[in-house]
């Protein structure tokens, strides 16, 4: 049912609604409920409908790469030049009711020469399937009525009006008069359907996703019921394309698996890899680590599809001298490594430092995804002691000092009293008043000491604020940042 | 620590090797443990450029601090040679401790490790000298347990040397490193001070004059 301004309608019907009651959609609900006292209706959901249509759309990739979604009900396939990979187009036809059949989903098929064509024939040829053969699209649904042209109401009001009922009436008719007639909103829209169907105006297809420009795919005559199936097919899959990216000079950077179920879905697997490559071996252990033996093949996958999703310029390497033989090694290998790691771990958990400009510890360097080649450093080194391990943010430490501007004689963190045997400081670091704070309060300039206590260990402490100076608002406290080795 | 358990006194510290532990005499010695991981590592490495790699968890990052790169490149190790791995429990970072060893890209691994089994450190084992890296596991407390680490080291902090300008500032870094067991069953305790110029450490000779092996010669005692 649909919730329309005009009261509640029937969105769609199931064969017996339409076939022993006569009903339609568009019908309002009172109306279908005289006739049919005990009908069971449910809430239109639009947006389910189209979800479940792309997800079909998807599956229907394993037929054609560019698949069109027709508003939440039709589909639009491009076969021109697939036909006969499924034994011509009435095999096709055929493979593709009986495979909708065995999912459990209606369907009416019809392939023409034109999307208009063929979604004329699919809508109107009350036919299962329905095949116009090359070039007799204009015979094929000369005797259609003429919504089979996806005309608006009001268009197909006016053709009525003026008795014309089937397509094959419009094309004696002048097109100069039917495009003055028959003038839209939408411009000349009888004439530009009509052109459409019959292959005079192109029409292009928008596909649902982009067809990848880089798959290899194999269909099965029995579907693969486990893991262990998908697994032993893989290889003559990653190699196939590997060949096709190696012809063109590619190396995959996303890569992804699709699973074909036979119950009218697909499941996917994606992995992204840190540098181009299209070594079989490492595309087959990327996707093993992403998590391969967790596909979901529901009652069996008969066709498995690997896309590379975008890849990148690969040249294939020759070092010239041994040493760069070895290095090039080195590096394939840490891409490998990082792939992998990042395939199981998660794409941010591999990471490489990067020195920024910034004298506030915390700020002086980045820590970014993890590539083979090490991000330039942007910074040159404080030329001052650093610790080893930082803490970020700092943690606060209660402390005494001497006096109010010196370095502390005893300090308590993390509930552990510590003396200290040796210090030096201050080192002086302005804050950085552009940006927001790292530590609670207001920015305020901060007095690094290096203090080792009785026991010979190195902490690095800061005052948060000069006595005398910032001590206004807050007092100066005191704050942990790291531990020397 | 007492030095009568040692009669013999150490002549050099074992070279490094493809899998050794490094444990922190106490919590609190951990980056000391840390700094002498990594000091190992990169002596390991000699003049093999691959980087390092430190596989850490949250629970470790939290409680005791992130590395931190310019700290790191302070004992010699570049920011451009760090890898930091982080995964999420210790099953995962075994894992990727084995996985990174094994690779052939990095010259050496730490990780700081709760409790691994025995046989996952002989996995460890193999996978270091398959990839022709050296496996360092650092444990926050030293344990009795069972592993295939060929040397098994206990670091404390010591008090720092001197510093040649300030005697009220920490000097050069001073750490004392037991070496609790070793395959050819030598042990031994090394105080070792760490050179800035070099960012290396060797025996602080001043403090770990035990009392000199029978055939050593007499320079070393005025060193």
């Amino acid at each position: 049912m649909d919730r329309t301004g005009r009261g509640v309608t029937l969105h769609a019907v199931n064969d017996v609604a339409r076939d022993r009651f006569r009903l339609r959609p568009g019908q309002s609900h009172a109306d279908a409920r005289a006739i049919a006292p005990d009908l069971i209706s449910a809430s239109a959901e639009p947006d389910e409908e189209v979800r479940a249509m792309e997800a079909l759309a998807q599956w229907f990739e394993r037929f054609s790469p560019a698949v069109a979604l027709d508003g939440s009900d039709g589909l639009y396939l491009d076969m021109t030049g697939a036909a006969h990979l499924f034994g011509g187009e009435e095999a096709l036809l055929t493979e593709i009711l009986a495979r909708l059949k065995a999912a459990d989903i209606p369907a009416q098929v019809a392939l023409a020469d034109t999307p208009g064509a063929a979604w004329a024939l699919a809508h109107y040829a009350r036919k299962q399937t329905c095949l116009a053969p090359a070039g007799g699209a204009r015979d094929a649904i000369a005797d259609l009525q003429v919504e089979a042209l996806r005309l608006d109401e009001a268009t197909v009001r006016l053709l009525a009006r003026f008795g014309l009922q089937r397509i094959g009436d419009l094309y004696s008719l002048p097109r100069a008069g039917l495009a003055r007639r028959f003038r839209s909103d939408e411009g000349l829209a009888l004439v530009r359907r009509l052109d459409q169907a019959l292959g005079v105006e192109a029409e292009p297809l928008k596909p649902q996703r982009p067809p990848p420009d880089w798959r290899a795919w194999q269909v099965f005559a029995e579907p693969l019921l486990d893991i262990d199936g998908v697994a032993h097919v893989l290889p003559p899959l990653a190699e196939a394309l590997a060949r096709q990216l190696e012809r063109d000079g590619q190396g995959a950077r996303r890569l992804a698996l699709d699973a074909v179920r036979t119950d009218g879905r697909v499941v996917r697997l994606a992995a992204g890899l840190s540098a181009p490559s299209r070594n079989p071996a490492h595309l087959l252990r990327l996707l093993k680590e992403k998590g391969l033996e967790h596909l979901d093949l529901g009652f069996g996958a008969d066709a498995l599809m690997l896309t590379a999703l975008t890849a990148e310029p690969l040249t294939a390497s020759q070092g010239e001298l041994e040493g760069d033989v070895r290095l090039a090694a080195a590096d394939t290998a840490l891409a490998g490594l990082i792939d992998r790691l990042q395939a199981r771990l998660g794409e941010e958990a591999v990471r490489r430092p990067q020195p920024v400009e910034s004298h506030l510890p915390e700020r002086s360097e980045r820590w970014l995804p993890a590539g083979p080649r090490a991000p330039p450093a942007a910074a040159a080194d404080p030329g001052r002691p650093r610790p080893l391990l930082l803490f970020d943010p700092p943690e606060p430490v209660e402390a005494i000092a001497e006096l109010p501007d010196s370095a502390p004689s005893r300090f308590t963190w993390r509930r552990a009293q510590h003396k200290v045997a040796k210090s030096q400081g201050p080192e002086r670091l302005s804050p950085e008043w552009w940006r927001p704070s790292t530590v609670q309060g207001p920015h305020r300039t901060r007095d690094y000491y290096a203090v080792e206590d009785d026991a010979g260990r190195r902490f690095w402490l800061f005052r948060d604020g000069l006595y005398n100076r910032e001590d206004l608002e807050v007092l100066p406290r005191w704050w942990i940042q790291g531990v020397w080795a | 620590m007492t030095f009568q358990t040692f009669p013999i006194a150490p002549v050099a510290l074992p070279s490094p090797v493809s899998f050794e532990e490094v444990a922190a005499a106490e919590p609190q010695d951990m980056a000391s443990a840390i700094g002498f991981g990594l000091w190992r590592a990169l002596e390991a490495a000699g003049k093999d450029a691959r980087p390092l790699a430190l596989i850490v968890t949250p629970a470790f990052q939290n409680e005791r601090g992130r590395l931190f790169g310019w700290g790191a490149s302070q004992w010699g190790l570049d920011h451009s040679r760090i890898l930091l791995v982080r995964a999420r429990r210790e099953a995962e970072a075994i894992w990727a401790f084995e996985e990174t060893l094994k690779s052939g890209a990095v010259a050496a691994a730490l990780a700081p490790l709760e409790a691994p089994s025995f046989v996952a450190t002989r996995r460890l084992d193999f996978a270091a000298r398959a990839g022709r890296s050296s496996a360092l596991v650092l444990r926050t407390r030293p344990a009795g347990d069972l592993s295939a680490a060929r040397l098994r080291w206990r670091i404390a902090s010591a008090p720092s040397a001197a510093h040649p300008l300030d005697a009220r500032a920490p000097g050069p870094v001073r750490l004392t490193a037991e070496l609790a067991r070793s395959r050819d069953g030598r042990t031994g305790v090394f105080t070792l001070e760490q050179d800035y110029e070099t960012h290396r450490l060797r025996l602080a000779a001043g403090l770990a004059d035990y009392g000199l092996a029978a055939g050593q010669s007499e320079s070393r005692r005025v060193a």
